[in-house]
């Protein structure tokens, strides 16, 4: 089983001291809790990706690919990776680019993303959100499997005879979670193809995560991927924590209190009652989420959200430590005692999806496109390539 | 996904009415024309042999959290059983206080939490208290369009209850109070006989399969 940090890039002035980090100091923060998380042991750093403050992941590709020169073993991920607006030709691009640089050592998740405004800065509509999430992805895996596309649908302009470079590391694209929180079609998606589906469970009560993943898990059998406990499955999660119970309470209290998604609302005793969101002791972090299986069955992928709402870089190092000394190394053993053999113990590795699509003859060797009649010469010099566009 | 019913069984089944009330002073006279109102439906109901059961929301006791819904997303508690149980109703009494020229926020606040499709065909009896007569209008220029977008299933009666209207004449020589009852109750129960008993849906059965999504 898995665990890691993911990062909403939240500009938050710290409660505490009314100090706000500028954008660049934010970045550098995120750079840092990553290379962090890597030392510290951890199994995934997932990066958010938002356009629109207070938040600064725009670019996560740009963030992974230096991480994947800096770090050494951790996954880089996202969470999300915007399905929606961003065009999926520059998916397929960007991510097997991050995916030939990082060796592997990189899945992505897909996310719809609520935020109305910015569908029509890239000139989509928030209510066509679940239409673009199928199309988008649809196309993303053509680009990803078949050397060369023709391609016609509602969303994007037309494709014809267009290869995606380069193409995915072994001829393998990487492996692909979907994320979503209310929405069961996103769960029905993620189950068709056989993908990883993640809960992010951090401002819902567990129940809903219950019956979310359950329902992944049914669908993903129905469309024949393996058996329901077979699927692959992630949660979201928060912690603070320190030594002792009381120290943690009171010094996450502010932050909590003042949060930007919650904060003036639900008392911090109501939101850790209904919600996974942990604060105390290492132990009693291991306590809650080592009984999260029994709701949800044995999973995959644990991840946690340790940088937000204005937490000083320090205190989130020292979290980072907390959970990758005392909570990890408990979680991660008594999960694998208990497994069955037949669950997979972590989402697919790279190795793990090459050897498998070997076995299944799927895998073609790379390939370049063989004669490239569209560059070094004029358009209208190209009689076959204008015709297939015309086509 | 479909569940058949059992053959025989519809007439037999119970019917659900969920009653909120948006007063908050106790006791309450929003209240008291809400319990009027369910008696009303529930004689009514068993004049056509039906029988039914009442669940009363006090939006009162959920105040806190339905403010907390409205930050989080998410419903907790108490507000999570009373969302469950309106949304599995047969029928739906629902009665608000006029506060400053319109329903009050708090019944407001509560409806904007609603699913929006919780309320859709849903027969809905609507009530309102008030000081004077003066404010009955609040019915059909605030409560309605309210339900309206909400695609319920409105009946035609709505009871307005003034101050006046609790004296022993029912306030109002031509169309006292008690008859209004009497008539808004009935028309909620033909709503609600006509309409096949709710089911217990499952969670996602309205969810398409993933072939429909993509359009094959």
């Amino acid at each position: 089983m898995q665990f890691g940090i993911f990062s909403v890039g939240d500009v938050t002035t710290d409660p505490t001291t009314g100090r706000t980090p500028d954008d660049t100091e934010r970045v550098r923060a995120m750079l840092t809790i990553a290379r962090h998380a890597d030392e510290a042991g951890l199994d995934v750093f997932a990066t958010g990706e938002h356009h629109n403050p207070p938040f600064v992941p725009s670019s996560p590709t740009t963030m992974l690919g230096y991480l994947a020169g800096v770090t050494k073993q951790i996954t880089l991920s996202t969470a999300t990776t915007l399905i929606t607006t961003n065009d999926p030709v520059r998916l397929a691009e960007e991510y097997a680019m991050l995916q030939v640089i990082s060796d592997g050592r990189m899945d992505l998740m897909m996310g719809r993303g609520n935020t109305g405004p910015v569908y029509p800065w890239f000139g989509q509509d928030i209510r066509q959100g679940i239409p673009l999430a199928i199309e988008n992805y649809a196309l993303l895996r053509r680009l990803w499997t078949e050397d060369v596309v023709d391609w016609s649908g509602k969303f994007r302009t037309p494709l014809q005879g267009f290869t995606s470079t380069p193409r995915p590391l072994d001829g393998v694209p990487p492996f692909v979670w979907h994320g979503s929180i209310r929405s069961p079609e996103i769960a029905e998606q993620a189950a068709y193809y056989g993908d990883g589906f993640l809960h992010n469970a951090i401002f819902w009560p567990m129940e809903h995560t219950a019956q979310m993943v359950n329902f992944y898990r049914q669908r993903f059998e129905h469309y024949g991927h393996g058996a329901a406990d077979q699927a692959i499955v992630g949660l979201g999660g928060q912690v603070f924590m320190r030594k002792e119970s009381q120290k943690a309470w009171d010094e996450f209290r502010p932050y909590f209190d003042n949060a930007p998604v919650y904060g003036h609302g639900p008392t911090m005793e109501d939101f850790t009652r209904e919600t996974p969101l942990t604060v105390g002791s290492p132990q009693q972090v291991i306590d809650r989420y080592g009984a999260f299986w029994e709701q949800v069955g044995h999973y995959q992928r644990q991840l946690f959200l340790m940088d937000h709402a204005g937490l000083p870089l320090k205190t989130v190092l020292e979290q980072i430590d907390l959970l990758a000394t005392e909570v990890v190394p408990v979680l991660r053993q008594e999960a694998e005692a208990r497994r069955p053999a037949h669950v997979p113990a972590g989402p697919p590795s790279h190795a793990e999806r090459v050897a498998a699509a070997r076995a299944a003859g799927e895998v073609h060797t790379q390939r370049v496109a063989e004669g490239d009649h569209w560059t070094g010469r004029t358009a209208e010099d190209d009689v076959d390539a204008a015709d297939a566009v015309a086509r | 996904m479909s569940t058949s019913f059992p053959i025989g069984a519809p007439m037999a089944a119970e019917r659900s009415l969920v009653v909120v009330s948006a007063g908050v002073s106790q006791p309450s006279s929003t209240r008291l024309l809400a319990d009027r109102l369910a008696a009303a439906t529930v004689d009514e109901l068993a004049a056509r042999g039906l029988r039914a059961t009442v669940t009363t929301i006090e939006l009162r006791d959920l105040a806190h959290e339905i403010v907390n819904m409205t930050l989080t997303g998410f419903a907790s508690g108490a507000l999570s059983d009373a969302l469950t149980k309106l949304a599995a109703a047969d029928g739906v009494i629902a009665v608000t206080p006029v506060f400053t020229a319109s329903y009050a926020g708090l019944f407001k606040s509560f409806v904007d939490v609603l699913d929006k499709d919780a309320l859709a065909g849903m027969p809905v009896l609507l009530g309102a208290t008030g000081g004077t007569g003066r404010h009955s209008l609040v019915l059909e220029y605030a409560l309605r369009p309210l339900f309206g977008y909400l695609h319920a299933d409105v009946v035609g009666t709505g009871v307005f209850a003034a101050t006046d209207d609790w004296s022993d004449g029912g306030g109002d020589d031509v169309k006292p109070l008690p008859e209004r009852i009497r008539r808004a109750g009935r028309e909620l129960a033909e709503g609600v006989a006509e309409r096949e008993p709710a089911k217990p849906a499952g969670l996602y059965d309205a969810v398409p399969s993933f072939e429909d999504l993509l359009g094959h």
